[in-house]
Order: structure tokens, then sequence, then C-alpha cells
């Protein structure tokens, strides 16, 4: 048995924009995520990807359900356990890089250390080896303004690999990138999977892009209407149902 | 996340806006520099009515009878005088706590003559201690001597300038006889010595120029050649000067009660002791008084300041919603963005203080050396104006870096 990364189950999320006008966006969402999974989830803007996003990423709390990250319950968590979990348990990746523009590549990708609490010398010398791992060691004292879209998002990857997380959240990380360089991009995702073995959630509406991963979970106005093994995975996939 | 990495973010943020950093500080670094300049004139106002104050004597103590009532006409009696046998006794009595008593007694203004010259002076009856305890500064010969008392000789000391006048500056004038012509009398005396004319550059204590020669003669010539014959046995008013380590003004306060008794009740005359030491703390706490209370109205400036401080801060705040987002993502707690933050501000305001100490305690140099009294700032406001920069800081910096705190990690990162 695979170890169960996440599970969901019945995660419900409201918007109260004052009463009686309740908005629910999630509808019951069930959902596990297994070590070491390459998960897509997809759909078209307003479907709820965002917001199932901010729930799995621990940057919101849902309404109602249970939602366990790594064997944790979330609910009941205050403010700053969710920053540690946000820390310790999940990589961002984001489509618009969302890298600190003052600070440089290096001290970009040694930030969540920094507020893990891990010694500087000790960030330093982790944060060279994660640009490595995304070639960018040439570029590591330049700031992201000295760098391309695809060298950023390189960066941003090796950030989110920081502090070794249980899992990587991925929202449309190649959707601000030309096909080459969002190719390139894909690439270090497939290689972090298979060579580190890391569970990877990407979250795009890019069919193609979702088709290259283990498994796409397809979102429709709140509901997951989807979820099935892609192409050269699914026999694989078949096999573990039995 | 320590204050070391709090601080260097702190400096990372303000490297990244230096010359909106700078004008941030203005507002304090005046405001320091105007606290830092104020006090350091002010001690160096204290500093100099102190230093002016041990030169003419700071360690005396004026003893004189005044009259209990003012308004009635009372005349000093032979018995109210205070007697040699009382000084002495009471000298006895203290004579750890005293290292001179001196007495004097002015002769009013003559007219020296001298040959074909022609001087106003103003002759003072002097004992031999009042050298000592007025500072007076003897350049050539002597000062009155027991044996000039017991004499009553008819010698004098003069100063400079009338030396200069007589002889010249090399000439040697001791030795020569003048003659002084007073209301009452025309002496001829001799001249034991020459004294310089105590110099106060003070602008505190200018009291008008004193162009008129002072001249010294025994108290007991002074005496015998003065009509007036009541005070002959006694005395009126006399000098004391203590030694180094008395509290002369407790002194003056235990002399005042001890010739008191003296006197008996029934005197129309009480007796008066003040210490110039106790007159000069008054003075200069009167100073300190005065350079606190502009201290605080230019402290004000500091409160302006200190809402530019906000104001930036606030405005830094918003720009860098998205900067907070990504930190709250990556997961920064409230707690590090709100220190991130309010050490952003301790940190403007710090190095506002710093500069402003530095301006300021070059402004109260440059003003006290303009003023003759030059002086090195005080330590402790200082200390005060560093800390307090701080704690505008602090106090300030408070309320932009809870609002960047409570920021909702999903709204801060959609942030444009």
């Amino acid at each position: 048995m695979r170890n169960k990364i996440i599970e969901m189950r019945g995660i419900v999320k409201s918007y109260y924009l004052g009463t009686p006008n309740e908005l629910e966006i999630l509808h019951g969402i069930d959902l596990d995520v297994y070590e070491g999974e390459f998960l897509s989830i997809v759909g078209a803007s307003g479907s709820g990807k965002s917001t199932l996003m901010n729930i799995l990423g621990a940057l919101d709390r849902p309404t109602k359900g249970h939602y366990y990250l790594d064997h944790l319950p979330m609910e009941n968590v205050r403010d700053d356990g969710l920053s540690q979990i946000r820390n310790k348990k999940i990589g961002f990746v984001f489509q618009t890089f969302n890298l600190i523009p003052r600070s440089t590549a290096l001290k970009n990708v040694a930030l969540p250390m920094l507020y893990g609490g891990i010694p500087r010398s000790e960030r330093s010398r982790r944060a060279a080896e994660l640009l490595q791992l995304v070639e960018m060691s040439g570029r590591s004292h330049h700031r992201p303004n000295e760098l391309s879209g695809g060298q950023k998002q390189r960066v941003a990857i090796a950030r989110a690999m920081a502090n070794d997380p249980a899992i990587i959240l991925a929202d449309e990380p190649t959707g601000a990138l030309d096909t080459h360089t969002g190719r390139l991009v894909m690439d270090i995702f497939h290689r972090l999977h298979q060579e580190q073995g890391k569970t990877i959630i990407l979250i795009t509406h890019n069919v193609e892009l979702a088709e290259e991963t283990e498994r796409t979970i397809r979102l429709r106005d709140g509901s997951i209407v989807d979820n099935r093994m892609n192409g050269h995975y699914q026999l694989e996939g078949c096999y573990e149902s039995v | 996340m320590n204050l070391f990495e709090n601080i260097r973010l702190a400096l990372e943020g303000l490297r990244a806006n230096k010359m909106r950093a700078l004008l941030t500080m203005l507002g304090i670094i005046i405001g320091i520099a105007s606290v830092m300049a104020i006090s350091t004139l002010g001690s160096a106002m204290t500093g100099s009515v102190t230093k002016t104050m041990d030169k003419i004597g700071g360690k005396n103590i004026m003893v004189s009878l005044s009259p209990k009532n003012y308004d009635t006409q009372s005349t000093l009696q032979e018995e109210d005088l205070i007697t040699q046998e009382e000084l002495d006794a009471f000298r006895n009595t203290y004579a750890d706590q005293i290292k001179a008593i001196s007495f004097s007694t002015g002769m009013g203004s003559g007219q020296l003559n001298s040959g074909f010259i022609h001087k106003d002076v103003s002759i003072t009856g002097a004992s031999p201690d009042y050298g000592l305890v007025n500072n007076v500064n003897l350049v050539q010969g002597r000062f009155i001597s027991d044996r000039d008392m017991d004499g009553t000789r008819n010698v004098i000391i003069i100063d400079t300038t009338l030396r200069n006048n007589l002889v010249g500056v090399d000439g040697d004038v001791i030795g020569k006889e003048i003659q002084v012509d007073t209301k009452s009398t025309n002496e001829t005396y001799t001249v034991i010595g020459v004294y310089e004319k105590m110099v106060i550059d003070n602008p505190l204590f200018y009291m008008g120029d004193d162009t008129r020669i002072e001249c010294f003669i025994p108290i007991t010539t002074a005496k015998s050649l003065n009509p007036d014959t009541t005070n002959q046995n006694g005395y009126e008013n006399f000098t004391i000067m203590a030694t180094t380590n008395t509290d002369s003004a407790a002194f003056a306060q235990t002399t005042k009660e001890y010739f008191i008794k003296g006197l008996g009740s029934l005197s129309d005359f009480t007796i008066q002791a003040e210490s110039l030491e106790a007159i000069a703390s008054e003075a200069t706490g009167m100073l300190a008084t005065l350079s606190l209370g502009i201290s605080v109205i230019a402290g004000i400036s500091l409160l302006v300041g200190g809402i530019g401080v906000m104001n930036i801060m606030l405005v830094s705040v918003t720009e860098r919603t998205k900067e907070i987002g990504i930190r709250k993502a990556l997961g920064a707690r409230n707690s590090a963005i709100r220190s991130q933050f309010i050490i952003e501000a301790i940190i403007i305001c710090l190095i506002g203080g710093i500069i402003g100490v530095g301006l300021g305690s070059a402004l109260g140099i440059m003003g006290s050396t303009l003023m003759k009294f030059p002086t090195s700032p005080p330590f402790l406001p200082m200390i005060i104006a560093l800390c307090f920069s701080m704690a505008i800081g602090v106090f300030f910096g408070f309320y932009p870096a809870n609002k960047a705190a409570k920021l909702d990690p999903i709204d801060a990162l959609r942030y444009e």
C-alpha cells in the first residue's frame, strides 16, 4: 500500500457574501494523493481550481470536510500552524514566479529555509545545491529582473524544493512561458518526479500538459467530474486498482 | 528567525529605496539634532558657570550682618559686631572645614597722584587672606602681611594697568611712593605688590566694563583712617573659604546658625551666609531646566518625524503586499512579518538618530565655541536620544507592521 500524502473527504468551501447569499465554490471534494504521484488538476476558470489549490496548499481552510496532509489533520490548525505546514510540507510554484524582486536567486531559494529556522551557512549550501539541480548555478547572484521567465521559474522550483516538502504544488507553472521554455520547466518536474520521487500536483487548464502526468483530476463547477490514469500510465493504474 | 536575520532583511529593504529612507529619516535627524545641540549648549553653559564660579571663588561663603527688618531704620551697635575672639573660637571649632577667612572694607574712591599722573582708583582695606580667598593674582611683590596689619602700615597693592602707567611694563614699581586722596584722607602709600585684574570672559557674567582700578591696603590701616568708629573692634562682614571637600552650602547654614546664637535675640540684626557654590548650583539648575524645556519643544519635531516614519511604512506595506503574500506562502509566520517591518522602522529611526546625534553634537560644539565656552557633547543625552529614536521606531512602526502581519496570504498573493 502506497503512502497517502493527501486525503480529502467532503471538502466544501463557501463564501458568505452576506446571508442568505452563500456562495458554495467546492461541493464536497474527495481526493487521495499518494506519495510519489504526479497528479494534474484541470478545469476551466471558475471551476474551483484555485480554491482547491489554496486549500491543498494550506493557504485557506475548508468550510466543511476533512483534510489530512501527510497524515496531519488540518482542522483547527491556527494561522501559525498553517504557516509552519506551508513551510515544511508544501513547495509552491506559481504562474507568475513570485520571486522576491530585491533578493538574488540564491537568497530567494534560501528564503523558505530562513523561515524554517535553518542556520545561514546551511541555507546557502543547500540553496546552491538546489540551484545546481535546476541548472541555475551560474546565475545564483542575479536578481529576478536579470533573469528570463524560464530562469525565474527554475529558481522558483528550486525554492519550492528548499525544505524538502511532502508535495510540490504547481499552479499553471508554464502559463507565463512560451512553449519551448514551458517544455523545459515541465522536464524539470518530470525529472524531480522520476529521480527524486517527489509528489507533484500540477494545476493547469492545458489538457496536453495534464496528459503528461500520471493521473488527471477534472474539476467542473466545484466538483470532480473525472479522475483517471493517463496514456501509458493507464496500465500501471489499472494494475493498482485490481 | 533571529534578530540578525531581521536586521539584514530590513537593511536590504532600505537599500532598495535609499532616497526615500533618507527623506523619512530627515524628520528624525532634525529632531534628534536639535535636542542634541540644545543639550550640548546647555551643558556648555552649565560648565562655564561652574568654571567661572570656581575662578571667582566657588568655595567661598560670604557672611554679613543684615537688618532683620529693612523697613525700620536700624543702626549697627557695637555689640552686634562679630569680634576677633568669636571668629577665633569659630575657626577652632570648624578647623577642618575652613581654609581661610578674609575681611575687607571699602574706603570708596579716590584719586591717585604720582608726578604728572592722576588716576581714579577705589581703595579696599583687606586682610592678608583676602588675596587667597578672592584669587588675587599677584605678579610682582607681595600681598598684605600680618606685620602690615599690626603696624597699620601705609602700604598698597596696585594693578598692572596702574603699574604700566606709572613705570611702564618693565619698570620696577615696588617701593615707589604714591599719594592717594579720598574724600576724607590724603595719605602716601608705599607700593608693595602688583596684581593682575581678573578677566571674566564669560558672556553670562558680563557686568559691564569696570574701568576703575582697585587698590588694596591693610584693613587695619583703612579702619584707622575711617572717621566712623563703630566698627573698629569687630567685623560686619567677612568671607570664609571652605576646604575643597566641604559642602559649602551646608557649611554656610552651619555658619549662619553659629553666629546667630552669638548675636542674641534682642539685636535688630541677623546673619546672612551665602555660599557661591549654592548660588552657582541654583543658576546651573535653572539653566538645566531651561535647556530641558527647549529640548522638549524640539522633541515635538521628533513626533512629527515619527509620524513621517509611520506614513512611509504604511506606503511600504501596501507596496510590498505581494512580497508579504509570497513570504507568507513560503511559511513566514505573522510574527516574522511583524518583526521584519518593526525592525525596518527601528533601523530607519536609529540611523536617523545616529546622524542626528552627530549633527547635533557638531552644531552644539560649534555653538558653544562661538559662545566662548567650548565643550564636548554630554554623554547621557546622547544615549537618551538614541534610545528615544528607537522607541519612536517601535511606536510608529507597530501599526504598519501589524497591518502587514495580518494580511491574508491569498489576497496578498493576488495583489498587483
